[in-house]
């Protein structure tokens, strides 16, 4: 079966390249047979990468190490679970996981389109195969085969990275590579709008969904990397502004920006030429984001790859994408006119233009800092790594501006607002803020940043309230409905305002879990057992640990040490932990298992950083128990988590189908069902 | 031998699926079959939409009154416009098409009423006025208050 993996790709291959000449040629000359074709070649891609996918997965089950990407990335003994996950554990496997969810999203559209958008649809197959096919070409030619044989078979795989042997790591990047792909579909859109010529607003109307789709993957996509960083690399935070981390979070700058400012163009017909830039930045930020995930080109805590003939390949890729975009949307100046001028800088587009700008200021910075190693190291031979430090003195004031836009955003309105109403709307919000300020600066707080954003979270927060609350009692005043109702319906006459009010909710949560960092608290301490080690919380309670002992044991793939604490609160017992360190016999390599205790309002985080006598242990000496621990207290970090969630309702409710729009087809429906 | 088998059924159907269409002359439809707006169509919904934001934005306090006045009327033109355009566009259609026109048509006066529910017409001149006018805000002439009135849907 695995063997047959090899061929559909070398069958693919050449039908991705035959659909992206027949979408051309079929759309050029108006010819239904070679569209047909070319749709049908989607279909057929799919398929063909589906059985290769499963080809891998099932070389991973049945442990068939004369494949070199098997026997690098699993061994006899790896769970079950992490081998089903091995399709993307790697570099090959990603590339064809990549191209495998690109052709599912690629044959849902071009089903959902069969009897819709059909001028558009041959350059869209066009586009997509010809993505297709470029990754198809970089799995056979640019040494990064999947199925590439030793030439012996050896007995046991070197095993999977301890660090990817964890939960989140087999969602995280599914999730991500989702939102990569999904994104592919608007980009496709954008551009056979230009190839024929059609300027309006369409292809936006067309995609907006694919754009939202693609969003929401994004977006869990990379707090699920958040937390499989704060639960398995063991150092209490959660972001490291390492190169993958940012290349992950470019193009969600960039989507976000696109969100916005697709509203401007439906509802004001402005911003064309912008938009087409920004799909595809964005587009090219996606796969700068696979190709830097997977080449090892950049130091990196994720760098599980490391072959750099095919970045070339890449950049060459991304490099003609560019140049043909580019030209196309040169070609094509003249229709991408704007139709309207902003009339005020009191008004909702220009706030959304003002938050646009803020987004790709963000993203500028995060670029430049992550490609600055490679940059210096071309011009001076010595790469120069660019820390934390950098990115947080750039992106926590724009951050801050982001924040504020999210309150300020809905309440301004299109057009022109008054000034005299913006000061109304403001007016309580802006109170609320303060008065959060000053509650904390009473309480001891005095991170500035910290400060600022609890105060303009709060601000937001009033704001939104105050819409949802507004906007219901107007409902049920004139339909003479209860409030439940009345909020029920007010959200489904206009999901996509609310839900993304909803969205907005989470973003504050988040940015309010990233200010109560500044307050996290550590203790190192060495502990025998019977001792314990204290640590004050910030909101005031103290937690107190006594190290119970440590056990040693002998798993399937790894030998354990699991160290017992029972956890006091204000010195009431409220329960135990543990945290462990592991080694993993195939790889060779210890990793720790952080203990988290979470509550509502703070998480105790506690590391094993050391076991002085691992051999004593192992022998029951009652002596060699000694061990070093890091306990922390990190306030408010389970709101990233609970911020997700919102947001995922949110977006589900933006998402979701309407009835109505089911009804009479999703052609007719509202180019914008109302503005937000 | 059975991989060999395998590789060649997979070559054979994938050859099949897409060449079939040219051998045997089947073709995908070049234009959209579904009801597609038209430009005019699509610029009457967004005038439509926006005018409903500008309503909701004014019944929310975001929008002063006469910015509100102002962008109505210039919202209302545009779609007027857009309707017109649309018209012109759809003589020469079909019945069937008339049909379907008709049920928008109705849409739109279905909109209409929902923006000005809990508004009144000025007895003078016939502007529509928003919700809670005194007066008219086209000529000035008091309007006479509504009795409230729970009848909800349009």
């Amino acid at each position: 079966v695995t063997a047959l993996g090899e061929f559909a790709l070398w069958i693919a291959l050449p039908i991705s390249f035959w659909g992206m000449a027949m979408g051309f040629v079929g759309g050029r000359q108006g010819r239904g047979d070679l569209i047909l074709s070319g749709e049908r070649s989607v279909y057929v891609v799919f398929a063909l990468l589906a059985i290769a996918s499963l080809a891998i997965t099932n070389a991973f089950l049945t442990d068939q190490f004369q494949y070199y990407y098997v026997a690098n990335y699993s061994n006899r003994d790896l769970d079950t679970y992490f081998k089903l996950s091995g399709l993307w554990a790697g570099q090959r496997g990603s590339l064809v996981f990549w191209a495998v969810l690109l052709a599912f999203f690629a044959s849902i559209t071009v089903f959902q389109n069969r009897n819709k958008n059909r001028e558009f649809m041959p350059y869209v197959v066009g586009v997509l195969q010809g993505i297709l096919g470029f990754f198809l070409v970089v799995l056979l030619f640019a040494k990064v085969n999947p199925f590439q044989q030793l030439g012996f078979v050896p007995p046991d795989g070197a095993g999977l990275n301890p660090q990817l042997q964890n939960y989140w790591m087999t969602i995280h990047p599914p999730v991500l590579y989702l939102g990569f792909t999904a994104f592919a579909i608007p980009f496709s859109f954008a551009m056979a709008s230009l190839m024929i010529g059609r300027t309006d607003s369409r292809w936006i109307v067309v995609t907006r969904r694919w754009t939202l789709v693609s969003w929401f993957f994004l977006t869990n996509g990379i707090i699920f990397g958040m937390r499989w960083a704060y639960e398995e690399l063991g150092w209490g935070g959660y972001w490291f502004w390492d190169p993958v981390e940012n290349a992950s979070l470019l193009p969600w700058l960039t989507a976000t920006a696109f969100l916005h400012s697709i509203m401007i163009q439906e509802n004001r017909g402005m911003l064309k030429i912008w938009n087409m830039s920004l799909v595809l930045l964005t587009f090219l930020l996606t796969i700068f984001a696979t190709f830097l995930t997977r080449s090892g080109l950049i130091e990196s805590v994720h760098s599980f790859a490391q072959n750099t003939s095919i970045a070339l390949v890449f950049l060459a890729f991304m490099g003609s994408i560019f140049i043909a975009s580019v030209i196309l949307i040169i070609y094509r100046l003249p229709g991408l006119r704007a139709e309207n001028q902003i009339e005020s800088f009191l008004s909702r587009e220009a706030a959304f233009l003002f938050n646009n700008l803020v987004l790709l200021g963000a993203a500028f910075a995060v670029l430049w800092g992550t490609i600055f190693p490679l940059v210096s190291e071309a011009a001076t031979g010595q790469p120069v790594a660019v820390g934390p430090p950098f990115f947080n003195r750039v992106n926590i004031p724009i951050g801050l501006i982001l924040l504020a836009l999210t309150g300020i955003g809905p309440v301004i309105a299109w057009r022109r607002a008054t000034r005299r109403n913006l000061k109304r709307n403001f007016a309580i919000p802006v109170i609320l803020g303060l008065v959060v300020v000053a509650v904390f600066l009473a309480m001891g707080a005095r991170n500035g940043y910290a400060l600022a954003t609890f105060g303009i979270s709060t601000f937001v927060l009033a704001i939104v309230a105050t819409e949802f609350w507004k906007g219901t009692r107007a409902r049920a005043r004139i339909e003479g409905e209860g409030f439940g109702p009345a909020l029920i319906h007010l959200i489904g006459r206009n999901r996509r305002r609310w839900g993304g009010y909803i969205v907005h909710v989470g973003v504050v949560l988040i940015f309010t879990a990233f200010a109560g960092s500044a307050f996290d608290v550590e203790v190192r301490k060495v502990l025998n057992p019977g001792e314990t080690v204290t640590v004050a919380s910030p909101f005031g309670h103290t937690y107190t640990l006594v190290y119970e002992g440590i056990s040693s044991s002998v798993e399937e793939n790894f030998d354990q040490w699991v160290a017992l604490m029972s956890v006091q609160r204000n010195g009431e017992r409220v329960g135990a932990m543990t945290t462990s360190r592991r080694f993993y016999r195939v790889n060779r390599q210890m990793v720790t298992e952080v203990g988290i205790r979470s509550t509502a309002l703070e998480d105790l985080y506690v590391i094993l950083a050391d076991v002085e006598d691992f051999e004593g242990m192992v022998g029951n000496d009652p002596n060699a128990q000694r061990i070093v621990v890091q306990v922390m207290v990190n306030p408010l970090v389970g709101w990233i988590w609970y911020g997700g969630v919102i947001i995922t309702i949110g977006a589900l409710i933006a998402l979701w189908p309407v009835a109505e729009a089911r009804r009479r087809s999703a052609a007719l429906e509202p180019a914008m069902a109302g503005g937000s | 031998m059975m991989v060999i088998l395998g590789a060649l059924l997979l070559v054979g159907i994938s050859v099949f699926l897409i060449l079939q269409p040219i051998v045997a002359g089947r073709e995908a439809p070049l234009w959209s079959s579904g009801e597609e707006p038209t430009e005019a169509q699509f610029r009457k919904r967004v005038s439509l939409l926006q005018l409903r934001d500008a309503e909701y934005e004014f019944a929310m306090g975001k929008l002063g009154e006469t910015d509100y006045e102002m962008l109505r009327r210039e919202l209302s033109a545009e779609a007027l416009a857009a309707i017109r355009e649309e018209e012109a566009e759809a003589e020469g259609r079909t019945s069937a098409d008339y049909a379907e026109a008709s049920a928008d048509i109705e849409d739109e006066i279905a909109q209409v009423r929902i923006r000005l529910r809990g508004g009144s017409f000025c007895s003078e001149c016939g502007h529509p006025n928003p919700g809670g006018s005194r007066f008219c805000a086209e000529c000035g002439t008091p309007l006479r208050v509504p009795e409230p009135s729970g009848q909800g849907q349009a």
